[in-house]
């Protein structure tokens, strides 16, 4: 019966892969959908990543950075800089804020950063400088290229126009861009003096984050301390939840829609192999092994549409970035096992009306001319 | 040909109606997306003109209501009344925060109002009364289990619901309103704030008119008289967060969307593809009966056709479904596939989807020789 089924599925090559792209179809809209919100939420904690600090300091309550709002007095920062294993504490003010950039509306995560030696600030710049001065801005690169902006234009942020003085890269993200300001010209827009935002501690070698921020939160009043990989949990997941359920939405239409193909093109085979089926039938082959051969005939078609839509969402994901560069695409390998499994759950599905073909196939057309 | 189409379709009825399911759940899938995305757009502008009034003012700089901070000085709203022409300024104070039950996170917006600007669209209970009570949107109730009466914990200090909305959501956050008694309250029992006067005290003010008054002047003098604040119609103010949120999801929602009318067009194409390939034996006795591969072709676009017409209304009520489905499970979201615009422009791709999915097959067609109807 093996034998027979994959005689059958491979008797028509391209039938088999016009099957197998039309299912393809249907999962590649859910392998899209589960790309853009990976891109755009690990584009969201970029700038937690690629900080480094070992414990990241903020008001209490307060447990992300993504649509939240942290204030704490600024004399803390020399608090936290004498807890036992703190090497350094460097000290951000930020808020949400829509930016005017070449004639439109931006939003983004604005970050004011004082100090000096560049910490907290971008880790990737490819023009200009790396710490702005006052009046002065580091703008993401892929902004300036979609608005057609260069080092010495003027952007607005509130009424404060700044000018343009290094180009990011790896801060651009639909929802969060980060932009760079002077600390000092950030507080004057918040009207945030004596506070702070954030504090990023780095911690001295040896010293464990977790063991660190608990210290911290033991140590300064009304301050909530979590070591990196707990805050960027923290903003990853909520960025996920806020996609989740129109990704669990989507994925649920595009597996309907993989379902419905699959049966018909399980379907149109077994149909136009109801002879071969009758015959299968009248030599003593049970339905059970007919059914298992239907069945494993979608898992084929199943997975090999699968197989082709992974191949065409890494193709295209590079392309897509680069025509429409405000969307950041990510194709994980835990997203697409997750629809390996949910694809031979389709397979299963989308199998059981030609099933009840097979077991209304009477013998006896086998002997019909 | 209408009689060839009609004894292919009812020829065998299973796989006519597998192929209006297929093509259906096509329909459906680009109507829901579109609909997220109208949806979206639908929910921004709410948040400035259900606040009511003839103007709005923010401060200097700050364009849009949603995703910014304003904060005007305390001053400001006696130097607005003073203006001739300004009836009554309402004072209102924004606040992003996130609430968090059960592990899970939500984002809100918290309007605090005065004597305008509060809730609309209540459906259970009142506007808040005393400083412990807070309206809260039916999405942030359902996604966290939250009832009328209910405790709600907001940065460690606990509000009352009095009230639930609806359709008080934009960009992916809920709206709660509370008083400025709630506020104040809030801001000083509250063990998270360090220091009220970072926190906003006053965001933006709701101006109502004299009878009469002209709205450009008034607008003008208050610019004029308050260097510090911005004077917008809600109106346009509406139309920034609109434009703001387009901005931000537009590209992504437009990619999505693309995809799923490339998907369309191909979905299509095959299952024609695959109801042309499984009759080739029919077609083939055509073609030997002298029938032309013209003919034929036509036939099978006029399918296609028929096919995408019957399907389009079964596709419709897939997404009217998925929209009710959505409404219950994820709150948060508008499905606006019954858009009029939304469903004229997929009424226009099936049209592509059919003409342009039916040539694929017209090839195979084409190339069929009437011998096969001799072979075994």
């Amino acid at each position: 019966m093996l034998h027979w089924t994959f005689k059958a599925l491979f008797a028509r090559p391209v039938y088999l892969l016009a099957s197998a792209c039309g299912v393809a179809f249907a999962l590649i809209l859910v392998i899209f959908i589960e790309a853009v919100f990976a891109g755009e939420s690990g584009r969201i904690v970029a700038y937690l990543e690629q900080s480094k600090a070992d414990v990241w300091v903020m008001q209490r309550g307060v447990s992300n950075m993504h649509m939240a709002t942290s204030f704490i007095s600024d004399w803390k920062v020399a608090k936290i800089a004498k807890v036992e294993g703190v090497r350094k504490a460097t000290p951000i003010l930020y808020m949400n804020a829509s930016i005017e950039i070449g004639g439109r509306q931006w939003f983004s995560f604005v970050v004011g950063m004082g100090g000096g030696d560049g910490r907290a600030g971008p880790w990737r710049v490819v023009k200009g400088k790396r710490q702005p001065g006052r009046g002065e801005v580091v703008i993401p690169a892929t902004l300036a290229r979609i608005t057609g902006l260069d080092l010495g234009a003027t952007i607005t942020l509130n009424t404060k126009k700044l000018k343009v003085v290094g180009l990011s890269e790896g801060t651009f993200s639909m929802a969060n861009s980060v932009t760079f300001v002077h600390a000092a010209d950030l507080s004057d827009i918040m009207s945030a003096f004596g506070m702070v935002s954030y504090v990023l501690v780095d911690a001295e070698e040896g010293v464990d984050g977790r063991a660190l921020a608990a210290r911290v939160r033991d140590q300064v009043a009304s301050v909530n301390a979590m070591p990196l990989k707990d805050f960027i949990a923290s903003d990853h997941g909520l960025a996920m939840q806020m996609g989740v359920e129109i990704i669990n939405i989507m994925s649920f239409i595009g597996m309907g829609l993989a379902i419905v193909i699959t049966g018909f093109t399980v379907y149109s085979q077994t149909n136009r192999r109801r002879r071969e089926l009758a015959v299968a039938k009248a030599l003593g082959v049970r339905n059970r092994a007919v059914y298992g051969s239907v069945l494993l005939q979608a898992v084929c078609v199943v997975l090999l549409g699968l197989a082709i839509a992974t191949a065409l969402a890494l193709a295209a994901a590079p392309l897509i970035e680069a025509l429409v560069p405000l969307v950041a695409l990510t194709i994980e390998f835990e997203a697409l096992l997750k629809l390996g499994a949910l694809a031979l759950c389709i397979a299963a599905v989308s199998s059981l009306i030609p099933a009840r073909q097979v077991l209304r196939v009477d013998p006896a057309t086998a002997f019909h001319s | 040909m209408i009689h060839l189409v009609y004894r292919q379709l009812v020829h065998r009825p299973l796989r006519t109606l597998f192929m209006l399911i297929a093509v259906a759940t096509t329909i459906g899938a680009v109507l829901v997306i579109q609909g997220f995305q109208i949806g979206i757009y639908w929910q921004l502008p709410g948040l400035v003109l259900n606040r009511g009034g003839d103007l709005i003012v923010t401060q200097a700089g700050i364009t849009n209501m949603i995703a910014a901070r304003s904060t005007l000085p305390q001053l400001t709203r006696r130097q607005v009344e003073a203006i001739e022409g300004v009836k009554i300024a309402h004072p209102l104070t924004a606040i992003s925060a996130i609430y968090e039950r059960n592990r899970r996170k939500t984002p809100i917006f918290i309007i605090v109002y005065d004597t305008a600007g509060g809730p609309r669209n209540i459906i259970a209970g009142t506007a808040p009364k005393g400083s412990r009570d807070i309206v809260i949107d039916r999405s942030l109730a359902r996604i966290h289990g939250l009832a009328m009466g209910d405790p709600i914990l907001i940065s460690e200090y606990a509000f009352r619901i009095s009230g639930i909305t609806t359709d008080n959501v934009a960009f992916f956050a809920p709206f709660a309103f509370v008083t400025y008694d709630g506020m104040i309250d809030f801001y000083m029992e509250s063990k998270v704030v360090g220091d009220i006067t970072t926190f906003p005290l006053l965001s933006f003010l709701i101006v109502e008119l004299m009878p009469g008054a002209d709205r450009k002047k008034v607008a003008a003098a208050i610019e004029a008289r308050v260097p510090d604040a911005d004077v917008f119609a809600p109106s346009i103010l509406a139309a920034n967060d609109r434009r703001l949120g387009r901005a931000m999801l537009g590209p992504v929602f437009n990619l999505i969307t693309t995809v799923s009318f490339i998907i369309g067009v191909l979905v299509i194409g095959l299952i024609m593809f695959a109801s042309v390939n499984a009759r080739r034996r029919s077609f083939g006795v055509l073609k030997a009966l002298g029938f032309s591969t013209l003919h034929l072709s036509g036939s099978v676009v006029f399918e296609a056709a028929i096919i995408t017409l019957l399907a389009f209304p079964l596709g419709v009520g897939l997404a009217w479904a998925v929209a009710a489905v959505v409404d219950s499970v994820a709150p948060l979201y508008v499905v606006m596939f019954d858009d009029p615009a939304a469903l004229f422009r997929t009424a226009l791709g099936c049209a592509v989807f059919a003409l342009v999915g039916s040539m694929i097959p017209v090839r195979v067609i084409a190339h069929l020789e009437p011998a096969i109807v001799f072979r075994r």
